[in-house]
């Protein structure tokens, strides 16, 4: 049939770029290279796609070793299929099979498996649009600006003030709340992190559940990490507020801390 | 009460898809068909209610979820429960499985040229697929199918609801066995024992060319 796989045509126009990591694998690959460059997947020029399927592979890195190896199978599966394509026809035969039958077989079944996979994934994004029954814990509420905990006293307290703010206007409930001193709060602290050696802040406000006590409690804290007494640590954004116990031979050994 | 008020109360409850037959089972006045019937009634009354919820069929069970026009209300919440997405090729081992069960590793890594094992034993973990029984032949390779649990993670009702190859933009006939070589270009005509004979012959050709 045709011999457009001839030695000599140019293998593509210059070098043919293609990036490994999004392809799932050597199919998917070819798929993508035939279909890019509008080939006839019942004609395809087999010595162009495995110079490019070549050219594609070598940029890969050791550390894909596991896939490498399909995409050096097919690579020799592509180098035989070139190498067939080559060798002289024989006389009287009937209609022989194209060597590239198979793999285009594979590359429809291939493409079929990709449609379907679409679909599913359409189908799973629908159903992702319909809600079952669970428990829905509100938010929580955004506190003022978000600050790293390197700030100064002055900004701590009138964040602390614009939060205050920021409430409602206040019942008559909350005016005659109980005064919350920082100082008792402090003392709080320290009589807590004598007896363990961290506290989430989280169970330090539990027992009053009131933003005065917390707003207190996080104050009393970051007082005394000021005066380098204990010292607060939060992972990230909205994780769990930790309160250390800060030992004079606990701070050498580790030598870091807030 | 009457059996509609049973079948609503029971699905109310439910955070999982409850078939008929489980409902039934709730008081002696239900059975299948009453079931059924009562279902049929609720959907309809929530439509013309435009409740924000009806009752879905997932698998082979019933669930009240929310309508899909109220996700954007709910996404806000990220709290409620909602199975992760499935990776794209765990996608495209699902789709292999779904439309080939019972069907081998080997094939499935045949089918996508890749290894995938690991992706398996994700889907396995996540009990879309299973083991549904062991191959003939060497090592008695085990083989797998889809779940109840696909079907409800797509929301099919079973795997009728599957896209029909029919229906797809590339059309394959039914895959031949591994062994067989077939051709792709001339349709399913060339059956039977010819081809592979006109292989033999051809390779004894290419060996006489080479050698």
């Amino acid at each position: 049939m045709d011999l457009t796989t001839a030695p000599g045509a140019p293998p593509g126009e210059g070098v043919f770029v293609v990036e490994l990591e999004p392809f799932q694998g050597p199919l998917d690959l070819l798929l993508h290279l035939i279909r890019e460059q509008d080939i006839n997947i019942f004609d395809i020029p087999i010595a162009r796609i495995t110079e490019q399927f070549l050219a594609a592979i070598e940029g890969m890195g050791a550390e894909r070793l596991e896939d490498a190896g399909s995409f050096l199978e097919m690579a020799a599966t592509l180098l035989r299929i070139k190498l067939q394509m080559l060798l002289p026809r024989h006389e009287g035969e009937e209609e022989e099979e194209d060597p590239r039958a198979e793999l285009v077989r594979r590359l429809l079944e291939y493409e079929q498996i990709r449609e379907v996979a679409l679909r599913l994934s359409a189908a799973e994004a629908d159903r992702a649009r319909r809600y079952g029954k669970g428990y829905i814990e509100p938010r929580p509420e955004r506190t003022a600006e978000e600050q790293p905990l390197e700030v100064t006293w002055a900004e701590v307290h009138a964040a602390a003030l614009t939060l205050e703010g920021r409430r409602p206007p206040p019942t008559e409930h909350r005016l005659t709340a109980r005064p919350v001193s920082i100082d008792e709060k402090i003392k709080l602290i320290i009589e807590t992190l004598a007896r363990v050696a961290r506290i989430e802040f989280r169970r330090l406000i539990k027992p009053w559940g009131s933003r005065l006590h917390a707003v207190a409690t996080l104050l009393a804290g970051l007082e005394l990490v000021r005066r380098h007494a204990i010292a607060m640590r939060q992972s990230q954004p909205f994780a769990e507020l930790w309160l250390y116990r800060r030992e004079e031979s606990a701070d050498q050994r580790e030598g870091k801390d807030v | 009460m009457t059996p509609v008020q049973i079948v609503e109360a029971i699905l109310f409850a439910s955070d999982a898809p409850l078939q008929a037959e489980e409902i039934a089972g709730a008081d002696e006045s239900l059975d299948e068909d009453i079931v059924e019937g009562a279902i049929q009634e609720l959907r309809a009354e929530y439509d013309e209610l435009e409740r924000a919820f009806q009752i879905y069929e997932l698998g082979a069970g019933y669930q009240i979820l929310t309508r899909p026009e109220f996700a954007p209300y709910l996404e806000r919440f990220d709290t409620v429960p909602r199975p992760a997405r499935v990776s794209a090729p765990a996608l495209e081992t699902l789709a292999i499985i779904a439309y080939r069960q019972p069907i081998g590793r080997i094939e499935v890594e045949f089918i996508r040229g890749v290894s995938s094992a690991g992706v398996l034993r994700t889907l396995l973990d996540r009990e879309l697929i299973e083991v549904v029984g062991r191959d003939e032949g060497i090592g008695r390779p085990l083989l797998y199918g889809t779940t109840a649990r696909f079907l409800e993670h797509f929301a099919f009702r079973s795997l009728e609801d599957l896209p029909r190859t029919d229906d797809l933009p590339v059309i394959l006939r039914e895959r031949a066995p591994l062994a067989s070589v077939p051709d792709g270009k001339s349709g399913a005509e060339e059956t039977g024992s010819e081809p592979a004979a006109a292989r033999t012959e051809d390779d004894g050709e290419m060996m006489g060319g080479n050698l």
